[in-house]
């Protein structure tokens, strides 16, 4: 296409000359990066300190159960535990009192009542305060008493089988102290869902790209408004060469931005988006769709104010859908929709490249951007131009 | 007859034949047919919203036409025909530059379009600066120009790649008297460096100091065409003679119709209003005729015909509604 690159070097030269670029696809966007996870700062970090805590507990120090509950509080790794010892009695009170973050009654008789397969109630008493310590701890002793309950069904089903009274109580304590049969073994996997920080990082990026693109296609109505668009088409220049001029300076624009975006976000943010080929292809991806909605709103508007107004809304509608302020998801038809933004499928598959994914692992979201593409470059092609009939 | 025809194609420039253009059920163009020499000016002068815009546009591929032909040195143009659009240049009515851009940014970037490269585009950039009075403040960005400046631009784009054809849209708009001026100048002299000009406007003034010949426009049609002098004998070639005094006015004027230059008289109360077929030569007949007959001439003025008069004649109103 004779004088395609004379027009994407002269509408490169303007956007870097207007600054208008630098400020809308780099500056504004790092800035709001760097608010928002001031603002979620906290949020969805992958460690959480808890506090020391302290129990409240009353138990017959002759109860070996009881105190094998109560040294499995103690010696909890991911916190310290302080165990004060009261009666029974005080326990409710004492822990109000002291401010402390769980109560805990074991009975008397209690590795009797376990141990011969008969039922045995633990009381806790939850803090006022209730915190994240006083879950954890329940927790612990939850799931302590769920290993004894195991030894006591065992007693009660030896008894009904007939067995002496001794091994039924040797039993139980193996039934109670042996190792779970069931196991949960935690992994990582290659979820489609970045941390807070980079759904922030990627999601900005995504949002300021649809306004960077827009320096490419809608530069057709200012070149209309400002008559340089007639002299264009007394040229010898084909009418597809200067469209097609313009969307590579959209899609030249959008790629820098976007590839400056992430690579500055993950640098000061402290997030990986994985494989820089996966992400390429993302970016190339992303870029080409939000390149094509250009299109379609360059038809639908008459000047370049009202391309710019439509522009924001879609941005924000698009960048928001996709995640640019918070993660979004959504059910049913609401969530066909969210697959279909390509900002979140862009969202997606840098969770699936920041998991480990490689190109073929994000050939779902890459696809989702493409088709979009496409449905914008067809409907820009059937939608009359509102521009040229003004 | 074959060479004929051959010879008639190689020596106009451009050839416009039965030019059709309509939006929705007004037709703005209808029916014009024109050619034009090298080295010859042709003007297009009508009112505003007499079509030469749509015209100019066709013309210049920029719309397509809805009937009709238009071949620029033999070669059609319509929109797609980027050859035919190698041997134009156009100068919108509207100012065409970037304001974010140097004037010899802006020349560089259009005469790269137009094919120019290298040494080439430099020499014919640096010439052109010259030409329009730019070369002090090329490396100027031109939202800082003047609107002087900013037009004689405008034209120095047009004119970057030696046109076969150059299309001026109504160059004069909004423009002071001096850069005015200097605009004219600039296509007196690109005429006698032999280009063809095309130039649209509704001042009779420029028409009259530009153009070989004029087509007379209105309603999207041409009304009438040929040179100065051929339109003005479309009026009949008479002067008007205002003459302003007081005394006998009535018996004056029936003693002057007997005159024989004097076509028509007429008596308005403030004086009398002559038809004559040459009013410079029978000036001092009727001067002295109305003093014998009894008026006293305070003062005299030949009105002679001009395109104004000629484009009322033919279109019932004036150049300016």
């Amino acid at each position: 296409m004779p004088g395609l690159w004379t027009m994407v070097a002269k509408d490169l030269r303007q956007r870097i000359r207007d600054k208008s670029v630098f400020i809308f696809s780099l500056i504004v966007p790092l800035a709001l990066m760097g608010v928002l996870s001031l603002v979620f700062g906290g949020l969805g970090e992958d460690t959480v300190d808890l506090q020391p805590a302290t129990v409240v507990a009353s138990a017959d120090d002759a109860d070996q159960l009881g105190a094998a509950l109560l040294g499995a509080v103690d010696s909890l790794e991911i916190m310290d535990v302080t165990i004060k010892r009261v009666p029974a009695a005080d326990v409710r009170h004492e822990t109000q009192a002291s401010g402390a973050d769980l109560g805990i009654i074991i009975p008397e008789g209690f590795s009797n009542a376990v141990l011969s397969g008969q039922a045995a109630s633990v009381q806790l008493v939850e803090g006022d305060n209730a915190s994240l310590e006083s879950g954890v701890l329940i927790s612990v002793v939850q799931g302590v008493v769920d290993q004894f309950a195991a030894g006591t069904v065992t007693a009660a089903a030896g008894g009904l089988s007939g067995l002496p009274r001794q091994d039924l109580a040797a039993l139980a304590r193996h039934a109670a102290a042996g190792p779970s049969l069931l196991t949960l073994t935690e992994g990582q996997a290659a979820a489609e869902q970045l941390s807070l920080r980079g759904t922030l990082v990627a999601g900005q990026a995504g949002l300021f790209l649809m306004f960077t693109v827009g320096f490419g296609v809608l530069g057709l109505l200012a070149e209309r408004e400002q008559g340089t668009l007639a002299r264009l088409r007394s040229m010898p220049v084909t009418g597809a060469a200067v469209i097609t001029a313009k969307a590579c300076t959209g899609f030249i624009l959008g790629v820098v931005a976007t590839t400056v975006l992430l690579t500055a976000g993950s640098q000061l943010f402290g997030v990986s988006f994985g494989s820089p080929l996966v992400v390429a292809a993302l970016i190339l991806s992303v870029v080409t769709a939000a390149t094509s909605l250009t299109f379609v709103v360059a038809r639908l508007v008459r000047t370049a104010e009202q391309a710019n107004v439509a522009q924001s809304i879609l941005a924000v509608v698009l960048g928001i859908a996709g995640g640019a302020f918070f993660p979004v998801q959504g059910t049913g038809f609401a969530a066909t929709l969210l697959d279909l933004n390509p900002i979140g499928a862009f969202n997606r598959g840098l969770g699936i490249s920041a998991g480990g994914g490689n190109v073929g692992d994000v050939t779902g979201p890459v696809a989702v951007m493409l088709a979009f593409a496409a449905a914008g470059l067809l409907l820009a092609r059937i939608l009359p131009d509102r521009g040229a009939q003004a | 007859m074959l060479v004929e025809v051959v010879q008639t194609q190689t020596r106009d420039v451009l050839d416009v034949s039965g030019l059709v253009r309509r939006y929705g059920e007004l037709t703005a163009v209808d029916g014009v047919s024109f050619h034009i020499r090298s080295g010859e000016t042709y003007g297009l002068l009508g009112p505003n919203g007499a079509g030469k815009t749509t015209i100019i546009s066709m013309v210049a591929g920029l719309i397509p036409a809805h009937g009709g032909t238009v071949r620029v040195a033999g070669r059609a143009m319509t929109p797609s025909k980027t050859e035919a659009k190698r041997i134009i240049g156009l100068v919108p009515q509207e100012l065409a530059i970037y304001p974010d851009l140097t004037a010899r940014e802006n020349l560089k970037f259009f005469g790269r379009l137009q094919g120019l490269r290298g040494r080439e585009l430099t020499r014919r950039t640096n010439e052109v600066l010259e030409l329009i009075g730019l070369n002090d403040r090329a490396g100027d960005l031109t939202k800082k120009y003047s609107g002087g400046m900013k037009r004689r631009l405008n034209i120095g784009i047009g004119l970057l790649h030696r046109p076969t054809l150059l299309i001026l849209d109504e160059p004069t708009v909004g423009v002071d008297p001096q850069s005015r001026n200097a605009i004219l100048e600039s296509v007196e002299r690109l005429s006698v460096e032999g280009m063809a000009v095309l130039y649209t406007t509704h001042y009779m003034e420029e028409a009259e100091r530009l153009c070989d010949r004029i087509a007379i426009i209105d309603e999207g049609r041409v009304q009438a065409e040929g040179t100065r002098d051929e339109l003005i004998t479309l009026t009949g070639g008479v002067d008007r003679i205002n003459l302003r005094g007081g005394g006998s006015m009535s018996r004056a004027a029936e003693a002057l119709r007997g005159l024989p230059a004097v076509q028509h008289v007429d008596n308005d109360g403030a004086g009398l209003i002559l038809t004559v077929s040459d009013g410079p030569t029978a000036l001092a007949g009727i001067v002295t005729g109305a003093g014998h007959a009894g008026m006293s001439v305070t003062s005299v003025e030949i009105v002679r015909p001009d395109l104004e008069s000629v484009f009322l004649h033919l279109t019932g109103k004036a150049l300016r509604d």
